[in-house]
């Protein structure tokens, strides 16, 4: 048996738990990503399709937990790809699966469109400063690397097995050594870019500030996971100490989501179901907006439709593979 | 500027949707919701929350700036100008406008408003514009 499968099995449980959750953590103007009527989800037809969706998640589940078992035997290196990967692919064609049968339940999307005239709400709120001090952290995890150089060994461990075990080791260079305080400096540049790019291309509401404030407390978990990374080499600890936190705060967010989306006057935005494929990807070149609310989940998706939105995504992905060439190889 | 000065558009109407944003504005001028010196937002942003293109919401600020409401500033939205009292309406307006209300009555009055009731409508939307 691969020493990783109880992992793995953990890995499927909590998938499948994500995979129950989806239609909670979005905006309740919407189930399983169609416009519905207000009280659609505690109709006996919203029900229905909760339990008929339920059902097929946890099935799904059962499911990879025997793929993952039977890969573990024949193949051990997959057992883990195989256990993240099935519950969340199945579920998902659970959930296109029950999108198609609540399309028949759809609620008419209202043309009426109306827009406040006052132009402060343009103007960036002032907690936007807030992004500012966690790049302190890099900073001062640089200038301690650089006064305890000598104390840095000549090779250092940059990559660890499940077990805590070191098995990639990188060379004292300014490359291997700065490279991930370089990578969380500019992965939190490109976060206060997206949320800046959202602010201005999306619509007003207190939906924005709900997200934009989430993207802010990414920028802390960043600048803190990241230094921590980039101390390692100085210090020296177990990377283990990093895991709760890193498992931590996907939760704090998740319990954040459920919590703004309890409030059930919690806009959204009014976009037309015929511009969405999949739930997931949209596309309306009518619409002026950059970002528009995502569907599933709470956040922002890309507007296909508006040429900027691909000018965007396309500065973040090289951004972001840029990023990667400063990690320690 | 109050916070409720909203417009709302319907964008299945037959009526333009710049024609909706022109009068939606204005019945916020005419009743001093939107007193001078009031900023509007920019194209951009008036035309995203609208849903709409911006050539259509720049067709609206430059009708209304016409009309003498509105100061356009290239690239900064509009502002809200002092308007001194127009002179009286040329008799051919006039006559525009006196189709428009017959023309609203008789729709008024078809789709079974009794003639007390249409009455009664004009006067609280001469009152809502403070006329």
């Amino acid at each position: 048996m691969n020493s990783l499968l109880p992992f793995a099995l953990l890995l499927t449980a909590f998938t499948g738990a994500l995979m129950l959750l989806l239609p909670h953590i979005s905006p309740h103007r919407y189930f399983f990503a169609i416009t519905v009527a207000p009280g659609f989800r505690s109709s006996d037809q919203g029900r229905a399709s909760l339990r008929r969706y339920n059902a097929a998640v946890v099935c799904s589940v059962v499911i990879a937990v025997v793929a993952t078992l039977g890969v573990d035997q024949s193949e051990p290196r997959l057992t883990v790809p195989m256990a993240a990967l099935s519950p969340a692919l199945l579920g998902l064609a659970a959930f296109l699966l029950e999108r198609s049968q609540v399309r028949r339940f759809a609620a008419p999307v209202s043309a009426v469109r109306e827009a406040e005239l006052a132009p402060e709400h343009d103007h960036l709120p002032r907690w936007i400063a807030l992004t500012l001090p966690p790049f302190a952290l890099p900073l001062a995890a640089a200038a301690y690397l650089r006064a305890h150089w000598d104390e840095i060994p000549a090779r250092f461990p940059v990559h660890f097995d499940a077990h805590n075990v070191a098995n990639r080791w990188a060379d004292k260079t300014a490359r291997a050594v700065y490279g991930p305080l370089v990578f969380a400096g500019g992965g939190m540049l490109i976060m206060i870019l997206l949320i800046l790019a959202m602010f201005y291309g999306s619509r007003r509401g207190r939906q924005r500030t709900a997200i934009l404030k989430m993207m802010v407390a990414v920028i802390y978990f960043m600048g803190l996971l990241f230094t921590g990374i980039g101390i390692m080499p100085a210090l020296q600890f177990s990377p283990s100490v990093l895991f709760i936190p890193a498992l931590a705060f996907p939760l704090i967010l998740l319990v954040w989501i459920i919590f703004v989306l309890r409030d059930p006057k919690m806009p959204a935005d009014a976009t037309p179901d015929e511009c969405w494929t999949l739930g997931a990807i949209y596309y309306n070149r009518q619409d002026p907006a950059i970002f528009v609310q995502r569907r599933i989940g709470f956040g922002y998706t890309p507007n296909f439709g508006n040429p900027l939105s691909w000018l965007i995504m396309g500065g973040f992905v090289a951004a972001l593979l840029g990023l990667v060439f400063t990690l320690p190889r | 500027m109050p916070s409720s000065a909203k417009i709302r558009i319907d964008l299945n109407s037959q009526v333009p949707a710049y024609r909706q944003i022109v009068d939606a504005v204005r019945v916020l001028l005419v009743d001093g919701t939107l007193p001078p010196g009031s900023d509007l937002p920019s194209v951009r942003r008036l035309a995203m929350e609208l849903g709409v293109h911006f050539n259509t919401v720049g067709e609206a600020y430059r009708a209304l700036a016409e009309e003498g409401w509105l100061d356009l500033r290239h690239g900064r939205g509009a502002s809200v100008i002092a308007r001194g009292s127009p002179g009286a309406a040329p008799p051919e307006r006039l006559q525009e406008f006196r189709v428009q209300l017959r023309n609203l009555v008789a729709q008024m009055r078809s789709a079974g408003v009794p003639p007390t009731r249409i009455a009664a409508e004009l006067r609280a939307a001469m009152e809502s514009l403070h006329l």
